[in-house]
């Protein structure tokens, strides 16, 4: 995908366009918001690592994503680590938690492993309520530090992190192992019966695909400086998988300009304020029933084959 | 001790309501549906909806039920219909976006904050010593009567023996002359006025708002993996192993830590015993 010059130009201009914007705009409210649209394509790429390559949809994402941001919160605040152990640690414990999940989900067939997901992200949100002595209850842990002062700053390192991910896991996507999480998608039994480990391979995509989501929420809990149970909720699955579908599955660039348009919207819909998630939920069945391929990677592919000369 | 017999029976009772409709649709359609846990709060809210405009309540609980069945039916033919075609994957999705949109369209309607269903008994009875409020009793002889009943109509009508048919053998209930659309849609119907049903009798002791939808969904996919994909007498028995290990551990321990048993108990019988108890191995 990333041997053809149109790739990289596009690639190229897509990470100019990200860095130039908030300084043109210059104002601090859409830096914020490019930000948290960048966090999220974190997610969202993460997301489609795992899901969109092997066809086993991951309902709880919000598991991992709460996870590292309550590991960042706890480090930070309450046993004082400084910031910037909280993006390993997080990627640690959200690990740890792909594979308590994946462990007995991922090696059967049928809708364990999505329902199992949805689950323990429902019972996270719960015990974080009802340990609130420990966690906070309701209102969370506050008080977590910035990692960089600026804003901007921050803005950059986040987008930076998002480069470096999407440039990983597309290498990966791209690499043996893209091949046999795809052909896994494809036909399960056969790969087993041509002796590959099917069942490990799907537990390694959750592992990553769970620490990197892991880490992008220990980033989102040090930019908001504060951890909320809101993060293990349904709709933050949701959302994350909404947006790898407008973005095109299996693709990992669509869902992070997935990511970025529809939080883009999203601003845009601020006056619509309490019905945001009906829209939200709303798109995501016209796009099942209308764009069950997506939008932005199948428009990619199009413009690419109008005007790339096949100089592989 | 009594107490911790009548109240497990309570909270059993709602599940396996719960459970039953979930496992029914899924043995009949190999549809596993997200939305519901939508049927137990749409249940609750028409019913609040229909005596908060002056309706007495059984007409307003009879109401909310069929009007559950009907949607439960819509949204079978208009939603999941299309995605069944696609793969279980997708029939997951779609059921999970309906979930929302109705929780999001409850949220816009009623607002976040909790309401109140009418209970039909006030009164309270004892029983070997122990106080219960009369609507917790109403709902575990409710639910044994409309599961006892369900499982008759399955066992003893045609109908029934045609979603029996259906479940065990898809193919060969067609060839028979089956058709097996308008069975699904009778199912949908049952499965969703059941769990309506759930939702008007527990909605007087439980919270009724929009999120409701989601805990009953968790605890019937724990049951259903315990009780195994399917499976009606599974899902019953799990139900009352669910219900009254939630029940001990309220009392023994503490009411932190009943939450945690459901995705425990779901995570170990997918580690030891994947099919669960009554549960076919190829469930899929």
């Amino acid at each position: 995908m990333f041997t053809k010059k149109i790739d990289l130009a596009g690639a190229a201009l897509f990470i100019a366009v990200m860095a130039v914007l908030p300084v043109i705009v210059g104002n601090a409210y859409l830096t914020g918001v490019l930000t948290v649209a960048v966090i999220y394509a974190i997610w969202a790429v993460s997301w489609d690592f795992m899901s969109g390559l092997t066809g086993r949809e991951n309902f709880g994402h919000s598991l991992f994503i709460g996870a590292g941001a309550y590991t960042a919160g706890f480090l930070n605040t309450v046993w004082g680590f400084d910031g910037w152990w909280s993006i390993p640690a997080a990627m640690v414990v959200a690990s740890l938690f792909a594979l308590v999940m994946g462990f007995p989900t991922l090696r059967l067939k049928g809708p364990y492993f999505a329902l199992a997901m949805l689950s323990s992200a429902v019972i996270m949100q719960r015990l974080m309520l009802i340990f609130w002595e420990y966690t906070g209850g309701e209102e969370g842990i506050n008080g977590v530090e910035p990692l960089i002062d600026s804003q901007l700053g921050f803005y950059y390192f986040a987008l930076a992190v998002l480069v470096g991910v999407t440039a990983v896991l597309i290498a990966l996507a791209r690499s043996n192992w893209g091949l046999i999480l795809r052909a896994i998608r494809g036909d399960e039994a056969t790969c087993q019966a041509a002796g590959l480990n099917v069942t490990y391979y799907k537990i390694a995509s959750l592992v990553i695909s769970g620490a990197i989501a892991g880490g992008g929420g220990a980033m989102y809990a040090h930019y908001q400086l504060q951890v909320s149970p809101a993060l293990f909720e349904v709709v933050t699955s949701i959302t994350v998988i909404t947006m790898v579908y407008v973005g095109g599955m299996a693709s990992i660039y669509g869902p992070v300009g997935g990511a970025i348009l529809l939080v883009l919207l999203t601003e845009l819909l601020r006056d619509f304020g309490e019905w945001r998630l009906m829209i939200y939920s709303v798109v995501l069945i016209l796009i099942l029933f209308f764009l069950p391929q997506g939008f932005i990677a199948p428009l990619w592919e199009r413009f690419r084959a109008r005007f790339g000369r096949s100089s592989t | 001790m009594a107490e911790i017999l009548i109240q497990g029976a309570v909270s059993s009772a709602i599940y396996a309501m719960l459970a039953v409709g979930f496992t029914l649709i899924f043995g009949v359609a190999r549809i596993l549906n997200l939305a519901h846990g939508s049927f137990y709060a749409l249940g609750a809210y028409g019913a609040y909806l229909l005596t908060s405009l002056g309706l007495p309540l059984v007409p307003a609980a009879l109401l909310s039920i069929a009007f559950v069945a009907v949607f439960g039916v819509v949204m079978e033919r208009v939603f999941v219909r299309p995605m069944r075609k696609q793969s279980l994957l997708a029939v997951l999705m779609i059921t999970l976006a309906v979930a929302l949109a109705v929780e999001q369209a409850l949220f816009l309607g009623f607002g976040s904050e909790y309401r109140n269903v009418p209970a039909l008994v006030s009164a309270k009875y004892t029983i070997a010593g122990v106080d219960i409020a009369g609507q917790r009793l109403l709902t575990l002889v409710a639910g044994i009567v409309l599961i006892g009943a369900l499982w008759l109509f399955i066992q003893r009508t045609r109908l029934g023996s045609a979603i029996l048919a259906i479940s065990q053998d898809p193919e060969a209930a067609q060839y028979m002359g089956i058709p097996s659309d308008r069975i699904f849609a009778l199912v949908m119907a049952l499965s969703a006025g059941l769990a309506a049903a759930a939702g008007i009798l527990a909605g007087p002791f439980l919270t009724v708002q929009p999120t409701m939808w989601l805990l009953p969904i968790v605890k019937a996919f724990a049951i259903v993996v315990v009780g195994g994909l399917g499976s009606i007498p599974g899902s019953i028995l799990a139900a009352l192993m669910l219900g009254y290990a939630e029940t001990i551990v309220a009392y023994v321990i503490s009411t932190s830590w009943t939450e945690i048993i459901s995705v425990l108990a779901t995570l170990l019988m997918l580690v030891f015993r994947p099919a669960g108890i009554f549960g076919k191995r190829a469930a899929f």
